[in-house]
């Protein structure tokens, strides 16, 4: 039988909340953390003003570490201890414990700034301290070094996809035995270069406000911050006294950008799991506020049928930003945090949908036992996720 | 489970393109480094480079636009199609979503990051075009090879830098094992750049001349460019269209360091463990092993601990398996290196013999193992291992087999 992999913890670093329980709380009473922004004058984002890692990282380190990686760090810091698994600072860490990083951009800042560097002083004067940030694995090895995570160690990049896509490799790695537990969700960091990325691809919004499914919405606001799972294998957990609190039911993924090309991601993950639409209680959306929303409630439609205007769906991008490369694990502890309270969050400031889903601007109360994830993606990237509330 | 095999084999490489060029380029010894020409190296510490000279992409890129795209798509692309039309593979007769894409990159797209400051440096903010950005992140590679083809089924980049071919490898055929994908392409890609280049350079680890893996004298890596992809399948559908079979997939492993960026852990802890890990996951042990296909990129710490955790690893075995570096012919060809390390192997296997390390004069003491100097050997190999090392600690073993 394939082993079962379950989530035992959460990391949260985000400007909505940092910490699970305020992240939670923040989330439930439908704020929005998108914020005229402090440090790109004119714009809107979810972002940190004067983010300080310190109260989780302490000091030593920190200063190599660029401003993603630190929310990447500080994520794993609360996923470990909340799993009493923060390594201990003098000894050599756990060979079988690793971190799984879905990002998009990543360190694309980093990059930059070391090829300006060289520009500007000569290629000589570049500091050596710098470079190892400019890979696009940094930030995960970065967090490998701080932590003592010696075991499975990647990172993914899927688009907005890529959250899922992580959790769904580190289940993978688990079921295969290839480590004891893992950390797996994403990273990203605002940065000028990947909101001109984010500008092009024609999906910011002019007017700064983020409406999934809306028929006034405009686009998508940029948001940042990192959301992290601790998953192990259900055995493990047990084992070591620790209360498994969600499954990772089923995963699926296509790259196509069409909606029956989304819809088969859905399908996947359904059949994968081994359960109908008629099973699915809540509905945490990828929904960002760009034309591709309409994809998604298309795609959404081809696997519910006419049952989908009675699932409640909450869209948590118009609260927390598109955190890209990060959204997918937001999405995934917005779900396990849904089943938990029976509850599905409010779309922040929602008002109407033209897709005739269930959406509400204040919390919505469901039964059932499974949540879908979705990231249905403008440039094809689909991916899907059911969990459920772990039970024996 | 499924069993896994290698039925095509597409490389884009400095030292030549397609499967053939290139394994004939390394059983003769051939060398891919030269002047860097992409840019000027005037202001640099070093001047050597093993870049793609005869790539143009229009050959490969067909159904999208070349100039659209960056350059390690469009090598990947150049490598993806040499693989297909290698393998023989009906595209239409698997269900497009049962096909996918799994890649790896060290840099992924860096010249748009390039083209970025330099019109900021010339111009201005004003001149940068913001399509560069959204060009830019890694995951546009797999994506743009699986627009070329028509494939709708799993899509991923794993940007483990210079172990990432062999993630990426080892990924797909997790996919393919566990009946998720009917087929995948796999492989890695990098495009040459300034910003790796100058960053090397600075750390002071460029080769000047030549390089020469666990050579007592060796001075150095060369960065390098290139595509490697190969085409994976389940045996079972492999045999059931007589596709010619290059190899087996037999498993992977990873680790991490956790001890340092760029610096290898000084006992070689994630290198032992990553091929320890490997065995593991192929079913099987030290005395299997015919061949090592080293990570071998000639710095001086790189060759000492990987020759250590070899060494550590299969003690008295050690000096009995051959374990040649064709970076001295390929340069560091970055997040491709292992992926077309990884088809260097599958030609071991599939031809029986193995590539040499060139270069090689005085063997290093600390070092102390069978590089195969100079001259490539027939020697038969049934099973190998190919390592691959990066920065970030994040280290990939992947074991493939003869099949038989």
């Amino acid at each position: 039988m394939t082993p079962r992999v379950v989530v035992t913890g959460a990391g949260v670093c985000s400007p909505l909340g940092t910490g699970i329980d305020e992240f939670a709380d923040a989330l439930w009473s439908g704020k929005s953390a998108i914020v005229p922004s402090v440090r790109f004058p004119g714009s809107a984002i979810a972002e940190f003003g004067d983010f300080n890692p310190t109260p989780w990282l302490g000091n030593k380190g920190v200063r190599v570490l660029d401003r993603g990686t630190r929310f990447l760090c500080v994520a794993a810091q609360m996923a470990l201890s909340s799993t009493s698994l923060l390594q201990d600072a003098a000894g050599e860490g756990d060979p079988d414990l690793g971190l799984v990083c879905g990002t998009m951009f990543g360190g694309v800042h980093s990059i930059a700034m070391f090829d300006w560097s060289g520009l500007v002083e000569g290629p000589s004067m570049v500091s050596p301290m710098e470079f190892p940030n400019t890979v696009i694995n940094a930030p995960a090895g970065q967090a490998a070094i701080k932590h003592k995570l010696r075991g499975v160690n990647s990172t993914i990049c899927a688009g907005l996809g890529s959250g899922l896509h992580a959790i769904h490799y580190a289940a993978e790695f688990l079921r295969f035995g290839r480590a004891r537990c893992l950390m797996a969700g994403g990273m990203e960091e605002v940065c000028e270069e990947a909101s001109l990325g984010f500008i092009k691809l024609g999906i910011s919004s002019r007017t700064g406000r983020t409406r999934p499914f809306a028929a006034d919405r405009d686009g998508a606001v940029p948001g940042e911050g990192s959301a992290l799972w601790m998953l192990e294998r259900d055995e493990t957990a047990l084992a070591r006294g620790t209360a498994p609190r969600f499954e990772i039911c089923g995963f699926g993924t296509t790259n196509d950008v069409r909606p029956e090309g989304a819809a088969a991601a859905v399908g996947q993950a359904l059949e994968e799991t081994g359960i109908g639409p008629g099973d699915i209680g809540c509905i945490i959306a990828g929904a960002n506020g760009t034309p591709a929303d309409a994809v998604e409630a298309r795609a959404l439609r081809c696997v519910f049928g006419e049952r989908l205007g009675r699932i409640p769906v909450s869209a948590p991008k118009a609260a927390i930003g598109e955190t890209m490369g990060a959204s997918g694990a937001f999405g995934a502890v917005a779900a396990g945090l849904a089943l938990e309270r029976q509850e599905a969050p409010p779309t922040a400031e929602f008002h109407s949908t033209e897709f005739g889903l269930q959406l509400s601007s204040k919390s919505q109360p469901f039964e059932g036992e499974y949540a879908l994830i979705d990231a249905l993606s403008c440039e094809g990237n689909n991916a899907a996720l059911v969990i459920r509330l772990w039970k024996k | 489970m499924k069993r896994v095999v290698v039925t095509g084999i597409g490389v884009i490489s400095p030292l030549g393109t397609g499967r053939a060029t290139f394994w004939s380029a390394l059983l003769a010894g051939k060398s891919g480094i030269g002047p860097v020409t992409a840019f000027d190296s005037t202001q640099y510490a070093a001047h050597i480079g093993a870049e793609v000279r005869d790539f143009v992409p229009a050959l490969y890129v067909k159904k999208q636009q070349p100039g659209r795209m960056g350059r390690a798509s469009q090598l990947a692309i150049g490598a993806a199609r040499l693989a297909i039309e290698d393998s023989g593979i009906d595209l239409n007769s698997v269900s497009p979503r049962r096909i996918g894409v799994s890649m790896g990159t060290t840099s992924g797209e860096p010249l748009f990051v390039e083209h970025y400051n330099d019109a900021r440096r010339q111009s201005g903010d004003d001149a940068v075009d913001p399509e560069w950005m959204a060009l830019y992140p890694c995951h546009v590679i797999p994506n743009h090879v699986a627009n070329e083809f028509d494939l709708h089924g799993p899509s991923i980049m794993i940007p483990t830098a210079c172990a990432a071919g062999n993630y990426a490898i080892g990924y797909a055929h997790d996919l393919i094992r566990t009946g998720r994908a009917e087929a995948m392409l796999a492989g890695g890609a990098d495009a040459f750049s300034r910003i790796p280049y100058m960053g090397f350079a600075r750390l002071g680890a460029i080769a000047p001349e030549r390089c020469q893996p666990f050579d007592k004298n060796r001075k150095g890596m060369v960065p390098g460019e290139g595509s490697g992809i190969l085409v994976l399948e389940p045996l079972d559908s492999a045999r059931a269209r007589g596709a010619k079979i290059y190899a087996e997939v037999l498993g992977y492993g990873v680790s991490c360091d956790a001890h340092h960026m760029t610096a290898a852990h000084p006992q070689a802890d994630g290198a032992i463990r990553a091929m320890s890990a490997a065995m593991k996951d192929s079913g099987v042990g030290v005395r299997d092993i015919d061949y090592i296909s080293a990570h071998g990129t000639g710095t001086p710490t790189n060759d000492r601990i990987e020759s250590l955790a070899v060494r550590t690893l299969f003690a008295e075995y050690a000096p009995k398996i051959p374990m040649s570096s064709i970076k001295s012919m390929l340069g560091h060809t970055m997040g491709a290196a292992s992926a077309i390390e990884a088809a260097a192997c599958a030609m071991a296997l599939d031809s029986g013999w193995i590539p040499p390390t060139i270069n090689h004069e005085e063997p290093d003491p600390d070092c102390g193992l069978d590089v195969v100097p100079n001259q490539s050997r027939r020697t038969n190999p049934k099973i190998v291992l190919n390592n691959a090392y990066a920065f970030g600690g994040n280290n990939a073993s992947l074991c493939l087999g003869r099949y038989q």
